[in-house]
């Protein structure tokens, strides 16, 4: 369950990595490219060689989200010293994948979405305190009243809601978004949790695909002002589902046309869209109809946004850095390149923090089947030499751990998956004896990598060296950048390691290891997003089991299944941890990192002076 | 042999007594490639464009053992420092340039991201620059001379048809061809990193070659449709000699000032060219390459100059010193176009 596009319709594969986060165009995703050709794992002989260390706080990774305040339900939000007017512009390598409301999944298109144009029922906010992000109301008066099995779930929606149009915002709105949201043809990239949890999920395709007609949803009910989602099993994430872009209202006239609508989605936030011209440029607007005393979350300081995409990378870092003219009052979601990163964090205008990215390589359960073999990978992987070839910043960009559920995951326990193994802590000569123990040596390695990135490349020369080191015979086998996902999502590829990255929707553990190591159907389903081909019956059960369990019970649970699947099975092995370092300008104000996603704290923005 | 092109540079040399010593024995032993060459000794340019080539030569050449010397890696070969143990934790290197000072362990410095040591990656580079250069060049050589002597000598539809052959080419573009070619290699040999890299270096010299015989093939046709109305070959065919013989024996004699002149400009037309490919990613991604280290040296132009600015230098050099030479040598061989 990740922030990335889906692999494909089945609402099983949600899969993703973090290639697919930005929309990479040439060369800006050389960086994040690599991410699953070889992740890289960091730290090596006690982390960083030396000189500075990033400032992420490396325990908690900022603790992902993981609080709720439900009495935070009205505005006006002020902040000290903010003032009104000036434009902030948003420079960024990649383009805006899709920006209808349904499909936008990617942290760009989903945070520019929910942070500035539409509104949900809930929403994150982020907390000057804890550093952290909260989850509170949006569009509804409270977090929602639950059943006692988390079946159902009703909200209230505030009064007084309009579009930009001047349209009142209704709960069937709410209902048609739902209804929407599970339409897996018209919208294959969206995020699939409704089909997932609410009821009829798995037999109505969706409103478009079904015939522009509600007839057969019944995942949602509106009754006046209240609104009851109503779920297939239990589903205590709730409210946070309801923070996606999807979930928020849509005028069932307003976007019969998907296509219009993803150029123009009605906004219902502090801003509305001026000028979209797709993969280039998008330019943000005051929406005169959003009501500040209605929405706890957001502001309105600057006059307008103006979004530059498909930047070089190399040319947003100099003109950060250079930070004259407008581009004082420019902030870029891009990671600072691990070339600028010094003389960018002495400026003090870089800002620094934690997401819920675990990146890992993933052996085929079916054909490496000694759990010996595959520690000895993990031993043998060169944590350090793989971040620096990939272009990652040991402790800012790439955190270690061994853990699958990253920092600030609530009930995370910290371990080692392989005995007094340090985090990222290669050893050859460990690896070595256990080849021999289990009668290895010379196991051959495959795993793909994309040839026409230069870092791939070089990480894959990075993992070759140290795995033939400890006796292996590694064999990379080349793709590139375009085919490497489809190689790594075909069962039958001639490949034994797949690589990968996976982020969490929200801070749980359901997000996890149901999408990451619970058997799938492989003829029907093909990997999905368990890359691993992992399947153990009793491993099957326990998840089903702490899917049962009351919630309160749950977040431990899974922290001890982490613990039991890793050290006992290893099915996949952590290469490391994700964190995001992004610049500003010297006049822009209340940039910090949403750390649920790893992209600007938007609602907070403002102009300087 | 006696040949009309020996007897017209002779015939020259007389025009222009003052560069030629007043030996009238010598003039009638020599060839015109020994005038040429003597032509050359003299052209201050052409030697010393000789000697950095020769240099650069001998460096690609022997680079193993100077790195052996040296005890410096291009690659993780065991023995080569790791990423991890000459870079800090953001890639830059704990050794030499930019932020220590020099070391004679790393003339050069070590490459970021990788470790490697710059002066290796240079050697190398320069060797597979060269490598593939003059193999480009030779083998477009005798592509396009076999060509040019068939299509001007033929007549008829031969001529046609090859020559249709050579606009058809000379109108597909280069790039696109690499571009498309690239993916082809990969998916074809990208099972083992050994055989791709073979895979890899012989399309990028196939590529260099497809689409770069054809202005040799034009330029031998233009002048074999010239010699063929001559008097010697006119009587060689008319004694009854092979046409094969006429073909290599009479006329081709006669090509070799334009062939020498296409061959020395094709060269570093050759090593831009691989650079260039390399550097947008559809040329080598195994081994080194001059272009390829020039491409991840990009963002450190400022911060760690010395790992850009010394590749970009050294094409530079290769690059015009090649052209110099070629320039000398045409004039070496062209009398018409001397200074």
């Amino acid at each position: 369950m990740s922030r990335i596009r889906g692999l494909g319709r089945n609402t099983e594969e949600k899969g993703g990595h973090t290639m697919r986060f930005k929309k990479p165009l040439i060369a800006v995703s050389l960086v994040t490219t690599f991410a699953l050709a070889a992740c890289g794992g960091s730290g090596g002989n006690g982390g960083g060689g030396g000189g500075t260390e990033g400032d992420v706080d490396q325990e908690t990774l900022g603790d992902t989200g993981s609080a709720q305040d439900a009495s935070r339900v009205d505005g006006p939000v002020e902040i000290d010293g903010a003032t009104e007017g000036g434009n902030i512009n948003v420079i960024s390598a990649a383009g805006l994948n899709t920006m209808h409301p349904s499909e936008a999944y990617y942290q760009n298109t989903s945070t520019i979405l929910s942070g500035l144009i539409t509104r949900q029922m809930t929403q994150y906010v982020y907390d000057e305190d804890s550093k952290s992000m909260v989850l509170i109301p949006d569009l509804a008066t409270d977090l929602g009243t639950p059943n006692d099995d988390f079946t159902e779930w009703t909200f209230t929606l505030k009064d007084g809601i309009k579009y930009e149009d001047g349209t009142p915002v209704t709960a069937e709105d709410l209902v048609f978004a739902a209804a929407a949201s599970m339409d897996r043809t018209q919208f294959p990239e969206g995020p699939a949790y409704s089909n997932d949890y609410l009821e009829s999920g798995d037999t109505y395709e969706g409103y478009f695909t079904a015939g522009n007609t509600l007839d057969g949803f019944t995942g949602a009910e509106a009754d006046g002002n209240t609104i009851t989602y109503k779920a297939r099993k239990p589903f205590p994430d709730l409210p946070y589902w309801l923070t996606f872009p999807a979930m928020g209202p849509q005028n069932e006239q307003a976007s019969a046309d998907p296509a219009a609508y993803a150029r123009k989605p009605l906004a219902t936030g502090p801003y509305k869209f001026d000028q979209y011209t797709p993969e280039k440029s998008l330019t943000l607007v005051r929406n005169d109809q959003w009501d500040p005393a209605t929405d706890p979350g957001r502001t309105q300081y600057p006059d307008s946004y103006s979004m530059e995409f498909q930047v070089e990378s190399e040319q947003i870092d100099q003109r950060m850095l250079a930070d004259s003219g407008d581009d004082q009052t420019t902030i870029s979601y891009d990671d600072v390149l691990n070339q600028n990163y010094r003389a960018m964090e002495e400026t003090g205008r870089l800002v620094v923090g934690g997401f819920p990215l675990t990146r890992y390589w993933a052996p085929d359960y079916r054909k490496i089947t000694d759990v010996r073999v595959r520690q000895a990978l993990a031993l043998a992987y060169p944590y350090a030499d793989a971040y620096k070839a990939g272009g990652l910043i040991e402790g800012v960009t790439a955190i270690p751990g061994q853990a699958l559920m990253p920092p600030g995951t609530v009930g995370r326990k910290d371990f080692p998956a392989i005995e007094d193994m340090e985090d990222a802590g290669t050893d050859v000569e460990r690896a070595r004896q256990l080849l021999e123990e289990a009668d290895a040596v010379g196991y051959e390695i495959i795993w793909p990598y994309a040839k026409d990135d230069p870092q791939s490349v070089a990480a894959k020369d990075a993992v070759v060296a140290s795995l033939n080191d400890a006796g292996f015979k590694a064999s990379p086998l080349a793709s590139t950048v375009a085919d490497v996902s489809t190689v790594r999502s075909d069962p039958d590829a001639p490949i034994n390691v797949r690589t990968a990255g996976w982020i969490a929707d929200w801070p749980s553990g359901s997000s996890w290891f149901p999408p990451l190591i619970e058997s799938t159907n492989l003829k029907a389903e093909g990997t999905g997003s368990n890359y691993s081909i992992f399947s153990e019956p009793t491993v099957d059960e326990k998840i089903a089991e702490i899917q049962e369990m009351p919630v309160d019970e749950q977040a431990d649970a899974w922290g001890e299944l982490d613990e039991q699947v890793m050290t006992e099975y290893l099915p996949l092995f952590v290469t490391g941890y994700g964190g995001v370092a992004q610049m500003h300008g010297s006049k822009v104000g209340g940039m910090n990192i949403d750390n649920t996603i790893g992209q600007p704290t938007w609602k907070s923005l403002h102009v300087t002076q | 042999m006696t040949s009309a092109g020996t007897e017209a540079l002779e015939a020259r040399s007389d025009i222009n007594p003052s560069t030629e010593p007043p030996a009238p024995k010598d003039i009638a032993g020599r060839s015109p490639t020994r005038i040429a060459l003597a032509r050359l000794a003299k052209d201050k340019v052409a030697v010393v464009c000789g000697l950095v080539l020769l240099l650069l030569v001998l460096a690609g050449l022997f680079a193993p053992v100077i790195c052996n010397a040296l005890n410096i890696y291009k690659d993780y070969s065991p023995g080569a420092p790791r990423a991890s143990d000459v870079l800090d934790f953001d890639s830059y290197p704990l050794v030499g340039p930019p932020y220590y000072p020099f070391t004679w362990d790393h003339p050069l410095g070590v490459e970021p991201n990788t470790g490697y040591d710059n002066l290796a990656l240079l050697l190398y580079g320069l060797r597979t620059s060269l490598f593939i250069a003059v193999l480009a060049t030779v083998v477009s050589t005798v592509v396009g001379v076999t060509l040019g002597l068939v299509a001007g000598y033929a007549k008829g539809w031969v001529d046609s048809l090859l020559s249709f052959f050579i606009d058809f080419m000379l109108s597909f573009p280069f790039i696109l061809g690499a571009l498309a070619l690239a993916p082809i290699i990969t998916t074809r040999f990208g099972g083992n990193s050994e055989t791709l890299g073979r895979a890899e270096f012989l399309s990028l010299v196939g590529v260099l070659v497809l689409f770069g015989w054809m202005g040799l093939a034009r330029l031998v046709r233009g002048q074999v449709l010239s010699l063929r109305e001559r008097e010697f070959v006119q009587a060689a065919q008319v004694i009854g000699v092979p046409t094969r013989r006429i073909l290599f024996k009479e006329l081709l004699p006669n090509l070799v000032a334009p062939i020498v002149v296409s061959l020395s400009l094709a060269l570093p037309a050759y090593v831009a060219a691989e650079a260039g490919l390399s550097f947008l990613g559809i040329g080598l991604s195994e081994g080194t390459s001059l272009g390829k280290t020039i491409a991840s040296a990009r963002g450190y132009y400022d911060t760690y100059p010395l790992y850009l600015w010394v590749p970009v230098g050294t094409i530079m050099v290769l690059v015009i010193a090649l052209n110099l030479l070629g320039d000398s040598v045409r004039d070496a061989f062209d009398p018409k176009t001397r200074r």
